[in-house]
């Protein structure tokens, strides 16, 4: 039997509406009952806060995740396998939505990445990005302490396996094209003579779309996160150059990038 | 070292890290050259280099406030005339 295509609209717009709001449950009520606790206990009994911090994250989303996929069964998964092999880089990624820190940070229990400024004067938030180790995109006043404090540990996190997870273009792109990327990225892999790793994030915009409240869970879409290639600069010669570096890097996700939808 | 060697020594780095090409002095070297608090990050690394001394957290941290490239000669000389 065909349904009415207005009533069809209305149930999945419907269905959209309660697995959002389910979603958006576990991320503020789901957190405060069930991760919660383990943030405090870690603030106050582990040996190495902002490690913990950086695991109880990556639990946190994992599950996130877990629950998106059993809520929408349409939406299929693909993580490269490389992906999740990869420690002590710099990883950078294009950015077309909300989803792609997170799904990120959901991979790798040690981590870092770079957050706005202002959300570390977020009360209670802004705390715990400082407990994760996170880095402030700018260091003016009281952020600067931290900045530095960042700066010095880096080296040995990123020696020590940890990752460091950038969105170099800084925002989300609207229109699926590659926006000019910041340095901030870059200049730390160089300040640690770290490798750069590029993935692509394919369809976590259809998912999640920019300016909607709503995930889109009834249509057939693939998420991809997708290894693209590893960039080792050598520093140190007298050649190497910022800009070149950068143009590497965007000309390889530009290579990447999807025609225009 | 003189101001003047300081001076020269600061534009050398400026090229030779950030390649940044003969700033101007009163620059504002975040506006006009897009310089951030990473790069003032390297940039002390580069004057503990140039002075051979470890800079402490709180001199650290007074030159994250610095805007121009006079204002970084003027934070060495203070730092260079502290060592003697």
């Amino acid at each position: 039997m065909l349904r009415h295509p207005l009533r069809n609209n209305w149930y999945h717009t419907l269905k959209d509406l309660t697995i959002t709001l389910i979603l958006w449950g576990y991320y503020t009520i789901g957190f405060v009952i069930l991760f919660a606790p383990f943030y405090v206990c870690s603030r106050f009994f582990s040996t190495d806060v902002t490690q913990a911090f950086q695991r109880l994250n990556t639990r946190f989303y994992r599950w996130f995740f877990v629950l998106l996929r059993y809520l929408a069964p349409a939406c299929r998964w693909r993580v490269d396998p490389a992906v999740k092999t990869i420690r002590g880089a710099v990883i950078v990624a294009n950015h077309a939505s909300y989803l792609d820190p997170i799904l990120l940070i959901s991979l790798f229990p040690r981590h870092t990445t770079i957050a706005k400024q202002r959300l570390f004067h977020i009360p209670l938030y802004g705390r715990m990005l400082r407990l994760s180790g996170y880095i402030p995109s700018s260091a003016e006043g009281p952020l600067a302490e931290l900045m530095l404090d960042s700066m010095e540990k880096m080296p040995a996190f990123l020696s020590g396996g940890g990752n460091l997870i950038v969105f170099p273009e800084g925002t989300r792109s609207r229109d699926g094209q590659i926006g000019p990327l910041n340095t901030g990225a870059f200049k730390i892999a160089r300040l640690c003579n770290a490798p750069i790793h590029v993935l692509y994030m394919e369809n976590t915009d259809r998912l999640f779309r920019p300016g909607r409240f709503l995930f889109d869970t009834r249509s057939a879409n693939t998420v991809c996160v997708e290894y693209l290639t590893c960039i080792e600069p050598r520093y140190d010669d007298p050649g190497f150059s910022l800009n070149g570096l950068m143009g590497q890097v965007r000309g390889v996700l530009e290579d990447r990038r999807s025609p225009v939808r | 070292m003189t101001h003047d060697e300081i001076e020269k020594a600061i534009i050398r780095i400026f090229a030779d890290q950030f390649e940044i090409e003969n700033p101007g002095l009163n620059d504002n070297l975040r506006d006009v050259y897009e310089f951030d608090s990473i790069d003032a990050i390297e940039l002390l690394r580069e004057i503990e280099i140039l002075l051979g001394v470890q800079l402490t957290r709180e001199e650290k941290k007074a030159a994250m406030e610095i805007r121009t490239v006079n204002q970084i000669v003027d934070y060495v000389v203070r730092l260079d005339r502290k060592i003697e």
